[in-house]
């Protein structure tokens, strides 16, 4: 999994901004900002990858990890991953829509 | 990972099993035979099992508690050490000065049923064999 | 965010690899002379959610003995190889259908 691919991409729309990265930082609804929200997906995306390569290195050394365990730590890997995909989508159109806005 | 281990487990069992079975067959084959190599008449072997804590790791050393599932293997082959039985028969080759012959001490009978429990006992590891590489088949299935 | 889906039926499935792993050494030793069964306790161990890796190895009761000193049951262990396999099919459809469940509430979310 592509972890600094990712990071490159929300550094990427920090940069395409005209002011520098206002929008970005400015409270949502919620009252945390765009960065915040993709900052913890990337997080939690991270936490599970580190835990499912892991699960399947400990696997792989025969230290007592069960085949079953491995693979459900690889899914809910894959699942964070899915996850991240879908809010960093919203957040991209959500951007877009307010930069739309400030035209 | 206890199912690998388990795999391991079931292994040892028929081969134990195997090596009994071998043995018990070799008894029925040789239960008349007045003259060995060694000298005298065949005597019965007989496989003795001990439980095997080594096969139980599957390359691991948090798997080697104690009892946390153990192997098998045959731990000593026993010879039987009693008289051969003394058969009146002047004019065999083997007759000794009195006209007696030494005859393996057996049962064949006893033999059979051990043959019979020998094989069951491979056939139920062969099961267990089966079972846990279903469940291996299953913990693959989360991948779908 | 997912650390815990499906998190019991994980561990259910454990126990019962667990748990098989005994039986086949209970089969194994049938006939190994001074062998008792072993087991664990399964409904305890299950609820018990914290009990990290494996769980404590006990000895059932009731097993008659026989001369050898052994008290393996052929019977009881050809039951629970069945038994265990079944559950660990059924535990696995489970997590199987919990995983696909997120899966689809997250794809579902695409369009909204």
């Amino acid at each position: 999994m592509n972890i600094s691919g990712l990071k490159s991409s929300l550094s990427q729309i920090q940069t395409d901004l005209p002011a520098p990265a206002a929008p970005l930082q400015a409270p949502t609804a919620a009252g945390t900002s765009f960065k915040d929200i993709l900052s913890n997906a990337i997080g939690e995306v991270e936490s599970a990858s580190n835990n499912a390569a892991e699960s399947v290195q400990q696997f792989l050394s025969g230290s007592g990890e069960d085949l079953h365990s491995t693979i459900l730590a690889t899914q809910r890997a894959d699942l964070e991953f899915q996850m991240f995909m879908q809010v960093r989508n919203k957040v991209v159109s959500a951007y877009q829509e307010i930069m739309k806005i400030q035209m | 990972m206890s199912l690998l281990s388990a795999l391991s487990i079931s292994a040892s069992g028929m081969s134990a099993q195997r090596q009994r079975t071998e043995l018990l067959v070799e008894n029925l084959a040789n239960s008349d035979t007045t003259r060995t190599p060694e000298g005298g008449p065949y005597r019965r072997k007989d496989a003795v099992f001990a439980a095997d804590p080594s096969v139980a790791q599957f390359s691991s050393l948090f798997d080697s508690e104690m009892g946390s599932g153990t192997g098998v293997r045959v731990a000593q082959v026993v010879t039987d050490t009693r008289d051969p039985e003394k058969r009146y028969l002047p004019g065999h080759p083997d007759a000794d000065q009195d006209g007696y012959v030494a005859y393996p001490r057996m049962n064949p009978a006893e033999d059979m049923v051990d043959l019979l429990g020998a094989s069951r006992g491979y056939q139920a590891n062969v099961s267990a064999v089966s079972a846990v590489k279903d469940m291996i088949q299953r913990s693959l299935d989360l991948f779908r | 965010m997912f650390q815990t889906l499906a998190l019991n039926t994980e561990h259910y499935m454990s126990l019962l690899s667990a748990r098989q792993k005994l039986v086949a050494s209970n089969i194994a030793n049938a006939d190994t002379p001074g062998y008792h069964t072993q087991d664990i306790n399964f409904q305890a161990e299950f609820e018990n959610a914290l009990s990290g890796q494996t769980p404590a190895v006990t000895e059932p009761e009731g097993l008659a003995v026989k001369p050898d000193g052994n008290n393996v049951d052929i019977d009881r262990e050809a039951r629970l190889l069945a038994e265990n396999a079944l559950r660990f099919s059924i535990a696995s459809n489970f997590a199987r259908s919990e995983l696909n469940s997120v899966k689809t509430a997250i794809q579902e979310g695409k369009s909204a």
